[in-house]
């Protein structure tokens, strides 16, 4: 219990000091979770409503794979995407290992079709009503597209918020690629993970401070549009 | 708008719910459909509308193919309407906005026919927060805003209290005239179909049983089924 109270105290100096080390890893965190997101949203946000509208033969499938990626142990997509890019890899030529790019498209994996997911769920209430109805309004693809886009922006946002939540708390995949190399690929997660074994307390508990601050954040953000609804 | 109707079938899991030999509507009609539950009417007109595509026959709309400019020039209301959410105002705005037309028309125009359905007072309303029957009288507005050519009304008046169904009816009564557009309205209501309509078509199991000018259907019908339908009997 000591140890805790030990570790919260010098934590909170920590922070208070802007301690520069703790910045970097916290901005750098912030930095490949907010890109994997937004690459992941322009993504998703297409796939999922179109799912979501269109009736085809596969769409079963697609559905059920969809559902299954969005539960991905994020160890094996890091260990996937770390064959593909080291040097003996298909992709080896790139030289992405153990870089933030690296880092940012194991995230991408893991996000995209938990935004697409929760879109698709979204989509697949309200999404035929809304496009029938611009239809007998007049409107054209394009703006049927917008226009569900708008319409179904609750579900979009907190789709996009519960996958900005996956990546920043998650830490096998981009230890995995990544490696945590200090001043370069070192996040917050992995921060803690490696803190931890090195029994230093006081900087896992102070990211960790961080870390849930961020999280409650984003929760409230979550909750205030859930409300709207 | 003419409509022209040929041979027209629709099939679910091969099972017939449309089979119209042939229907033709003037231009500047305000026909009534009547008929039980089950019947096809919001098939008919949902295929006339281009929502769902027929299994076999053809539409023509003024001797013309279904195009986006049709689509443009006519407008659905659903048995159950969908509201933007957002206020009652943009609700209404929406059509015009997609069609270009300039902020300070919209405003004038949405106010008009807001003025025209007495529905003022709601202007900047939030939509989900409307009764069933307010959100039905933003949904005519939303449609008649843009003065189409082809008005489909599918049971427009269905939660309406009986002092606003005559409002409404008005209204309805009103735009058709001014615009001398095409109204097609499903109704469940006989007495609004005799109020409203100069012909009125009864459909049972997808077919158009007759198709008569209104007094002409309710006091001599000339089918059997179409007798008992009227006269609240039970009819299989
Ligand atoms: N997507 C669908 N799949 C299978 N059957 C359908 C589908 N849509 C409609 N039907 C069937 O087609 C028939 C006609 O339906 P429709 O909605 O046109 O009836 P309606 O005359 O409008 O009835 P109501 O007065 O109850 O609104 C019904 O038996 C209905 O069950
Ligand atoms: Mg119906």
């Amino acid at each position: 219990m000591e140890a805790i109270l030990e570790g919260f105290k010098n934590a909170i100096y920590l922070l208070l000091s802007f301690d520069k080390e703790i910045y970097s890893i916290v901005g750098l965190s912030l930095y490949v979770s907010l890109a994997s997101t937004l690459i992941s949203s322009l993504l998703a946000i297409p796939f999922g409503i179109i799912l979501g509208i269109k009736s085809f033969k596969v769409k079963k499938i697609i559905v059920r794979g969809l559902y299954t990626m969005m539960s991905l142990p994020p160890v094996i997509v890091g260990l996937v995407i770390y064959l593909l890019i080291s040097r003996s890899g298909p992709l080896g030529r790139l030289g992405i290992t153990y870089t933030p790019i690296a880092m940012i498209i194991a995230q991408i994996c893991l996000v995209t079709p938990i935004i697409a997911g929760g879109i698709y769920n979204g989509t697949k209430e309200k999404g035929e009503e809304i496009k029938n109805l611009a239809y007998t309004l007049g409107a054209n693809k394009i703006q049927t597209l917008f226009l569900l886009i708008k319409e179904l922006r609750v579900y979009i946002f907190s789709s996009i918020v519960t996958g900005y939540g996956r990546a920043i708390s998650e830490v096998g995949a981009v230890m995995i690629v990544g490696g945590n190399i200090k001043g370069h690929t070192r996040v917050m997660t992995t921060t803690i993970a490696m803190l931890r074994n090195m029994g230093d307390y006081e900087m896992a508990i102070a990211i960790g401070i961080v870390l849930l601050s961020l999280s409650f954040i984003i929760n409230s953000l979550l909750y205030k549009l859930q409300q709207e609804d | 708008m003419n409509l022209n109707i040929n041979n027209l079938q629709k099939y679910y899991e091969g099972q017939p719910v449309l089979n119209i030999e042939n229907l033709t509507i003037q231009a500047g009609s305000l026909l009534g459909i009547i008929g039980p539950n089950g019947a096809g009417k919001s098939t008919l007109i949902k295929t006339i509308a281009g929502l769902i595509k027929a299994s076999s026959g053809s539409i023509y709309y003024d001797n013309n193919k279904f195009s986006s400019k049709i689509q443009k020039h006519m407008t659905l209301v659903f048995q159950k309407p969908y509201l933007l959410r957002s206020t009652v105002f943009n609700n209404i705005a929406y059509p015009l906005k997609i069609r270009n037309v300039e902020r300070k028309e919209i405003e004038k125009r949405v106010i008009e026919v807001m003025d025209f359905i007495g529905i003022e007072s709601l202007k900047n309303q939030k939509a989900w927060t409307l009764s069933g029957g307010e959100a039905q009288k933003v949904a005519l507005a939303r449609a008649i805003v843009i003065k189409p050519s082809l008005l489909l009304l599918d049971e427009p008046t269905a939660n309406i209290d009986p002092n606003s169904i005559l409002v409404m009816e008005e209204a309805i009564k009103k735009f058709h005239k001014e615009n001398n557009s095409t109204v097609i309205i499903i109704t469940h209501n006989l007495g609004q179909s005799k109020r409203l309509c100069k012909e009125v078509a009864f459909m049972n199991k997808g077919k158009i049983i007759e198709i008569e000018k209104t007094d002409r259907l309710f006091n001599s019908p000339k089918h059997s089924t179409t007798k008992k339908f009227i006269e609240g009997e039970i009819i299989i």
